[in-house]
């Protein structure tokens, strides 16, 4: 199936669905949301397209999901954040877990009957990834986890874990697991963060025992799983979170005032140059490329034309955010964040520096 | 004239930079001309306008064909001069003989002039968006080198973070202004990308002259480093046919009064 004929008749489809959100804007609210449409689109084919048949996919390019995923940001029917989980997690799946084990779980993520997370960070560990300390210890055919994981997002409404331990020091001694969080042992405790949402959580792992066949890769393939997902996340889900932004830069043309062009031409141009440059990356990745620390680029350009949307919405509309309860204030406070998560605005200049510009060390 | 596979693309590629390295102004007119420039503009102008005008600017030589870009736009001969907006109101001509006429750019044989007609300018945008994203890679190239060159405290300047984000946020904003003038929309939003483009090649052009200047410090600032022609390039260009600040105030009006914002590229 090509792209304008999958767009329009998932379009077409989408039309004659009512899968619009409830009023209910908690994150709880959030995550019935997204079972609703996952559910929606998995009976009916529309989000199995471009993933491979092995895992219960319909094949086709993996552009189609970016498709997909522009026109449900359109219609605003699911948060991006979390619905964009999938592009990091089955990916990883098919890519490091047994086929088996991929056949059989991944399924279960697309058609929502389950939600995953991703135990990256630690307290001591954020930019500097590779010096995360979670230990996993062999017993037997067993591993053993203990340790503590931090921005560990929806882990309070997932069954399983992609969770990075350390197994022996350095870039090589971190090994991948994947974890079902209500094995014995595991804690989750939800962070309230200063929009209000539970999004993220502190998850503890005391004496976790988690089957050697769970292990993603081999021991030590780890840093390099943790590698490979980020320009996953930077294709399809920038894709989508710029698709989503378009959204939101409609409703501040709704509001905004005749004097404010200069500040919403600018935002837009933003939105733009993120658009025409992950445009790109999509099309450099399905030729065959490699996407790698060129993502960065794409990383700071979204963060950027993120930021400045919502600091336009704030000059132009004053007093909406600092004294009514409407969803820009929610918003603008998410996106004082885009500059910190996935790795922060100064982790994306130290990369493009010595990457990308060949800079030598610091 | 059938569009050239790669090779002949980079067997083009290296003549035209060869002969922009060795001739500028009038001289090089005459030379692209030879080269077939005008052929080319009629024929390929989507390889041809991009290739030649992203390596004036990195090369550092300048010719008078951006008229031509235009005049063929507006459906007339190459060749002749013709009236462009400035911006502020302005209108000037940029001359084809090598005489200096004023300008910041004392290179450029641009001069005001009281009017002109309105002519097409979606290729001239994209031709003087290519201008600056070149000029602006010269400019990084240039700064680039002196970081890694250039020691104080026992080290290169370029292990400095300060200096290594100064010369990360100037190819964030190259690489994404060219994305825009690679953006191909449909035919009908080919003026309002090439708009956009415009600015975002002026804004990132801008945005490398003042981080590379900051870069290269002292020996930035005398006219016996290459850097300040580019600078006087960039300030001269940033202008012509709008400025970043007018064409995003521009688009902004489009946006609002069209109540909704163009998604002008797709997958």
């Amino acid at each position: 199936m090509d792209v304008a004929e999958y767009r329009s008749a998932v379009r077409a489809w989408l039309d004659d669905s009512d899968l619009s959100p409830s009023t209910d804007k908690s994150f709880e609210g959030q995550e019935v949301q997204l079972k609703r449409v996952r559910q929606a689109l998995f009976d009916s084919g529309w989000n199995r397209w471009g993933w491979p048949a092995e895992v219960g996919g319909l094949g086709g390019p993996p552009v189609l999901r970016a498709v997909l995923s522009e026109e449900i940001a359109d219609r605003d029917l699911a948060e991006p954040g979390v619905y964009c989980m999938v592009e990091v997690l089955a990916p990883t799946m098919i890519s490091y877990a047994r086929p088996e084990l991929a056949a059989e779980m991944v399924p279960l993520l697309l058609s929502g009957r389950e939600q995953w997370c991703q135990g990256f960070s630690e307290p001591g560990s954020g930019s500097d990834l590779a010096s995360l300390t979670t230990r996993a210890t062999p017993r037997g055919e067993d591993w053993v986890v203990n340790g503590q994981k931090v921005w560990t997002s929806g882990a309070q409404f997932s069954q399983r874990c992609v969770l990075l331990t350390r197994t022996a020091p350095g870039h090589a001694g971190i090994t991948a697991f994947f974890v079902d969080m209500d094995t014995p042992g595991i804690t989750v405790r939800p962070l309230r963060t200063m929009h209000g949402v539970d999004e993220f959580c502190e998850v503890y792992f005391d004496d976790v025992v988690v089957p050697g066949d769970r292990m993603l890769g081999r021991e030590g393939d780890g840093w390099q799983l943790a590698m490979d997902l980020l320009p996953l996340e930077r294709s399809t889900c920038f894709w989508h979170r710029i698709a989503y932004l378009y959204e939101r830069f409609d409703r501040l043309l709704a509001e905004a005032p005749a004097d404010g062009d200069a500040e919403l031409g600018a935002a837009y141009l933003a939105l733009h140059t993120a658009r025409c440059r992950s445009r790109d990356s999509q099309h450099r990745l399905a030729d065959g490329a490699t996407l790698g620390p060129d993502t960065s680029i794409d990383k700071v350009l979204l963060a950027t034309a993120e930021q400045r949307l919502y600091d336009t919405a704030h000059d132009l509309l004053p007093g909406v955010i600092e004294l009514d309860d409407s969803p820009w204030r929610s918003e603008f406070l998410y996106s004082r964040s885009a500059t910190i998560y996935g790795g922060t605005a100064e982790i994306q200049r130290n990369i493009i520096a010595r990457r990308l510009l060949d800079l030598g060390k610091e | 004239m059938e569009a050239p596979d790669a090779e002949s693309l980079g067997f083009l590629e290296d003549t035209l930079r060869k002969t922009m390295l060795s001739a500028s102004g009038a001289a090089l007119d005459a030379a692209l001309v030879d080269l077939g420039w005008r052929d080319m503009l009629d024929e390929i102008p989507d390889l041809a306008i991009p290739l030649v005008f992203r390596l004036l600017g990195e090369t550092g030589a300048h010719a008078p064909v951006l008229n031509d870009v235009v005049l063929r736009a507006a459906g007339r001969d190459a060749g002749a001069t013709v009236s462009l907006p400035y911006a502020g109101g302005s209108w000037i001509v940029w001359g084809r003989a090598d005489t200096a006429d004023g300008a910041l750019d004392s290179e450029l044989p641009i001069h005001r002039v009281d009017g002109g007609l309105e002519v097409p300018l979606a290729a001239g945008r994209q031709a003087i968006g290519w201008w600056l994203t070149g000029t602006s890679r010269a400019m990084l190239t240039l700064a680039r080198q002196h970081a890694l060159d250039r020691e104080q405290f026992g080290r290169p300047v370029a292990s400095f973070q300060a200096v290594r984000h100064k010369l990360a946020e100037t190819l964030v904003a190259i690489e994404g202004a060219e994305a825009t003038l690679r953006a191909a929309p449909s035919a009908e939003q080919v003026d309002f990308a090439s708009l956009l483009a415009k600015a975002a090649a002026g804004q990132a052009a801008l945005c490398a002259a003042k981080h590379c200047q900051q870069v290269l410090a002292g020996i930035g600032f005398t006219a016996e480093h290459a850097f300040h022609r580019h600078l006087r390039h960039v300030l001269v260009l940033e202008g012509l046919l709008g400025s970043a600040r007018e064409l995003t105030t521009e688009a902004g009006k489009t946006v609002r009064t069209g109540g909704s914002a163009p998604r002008l590229v797709q997958l």
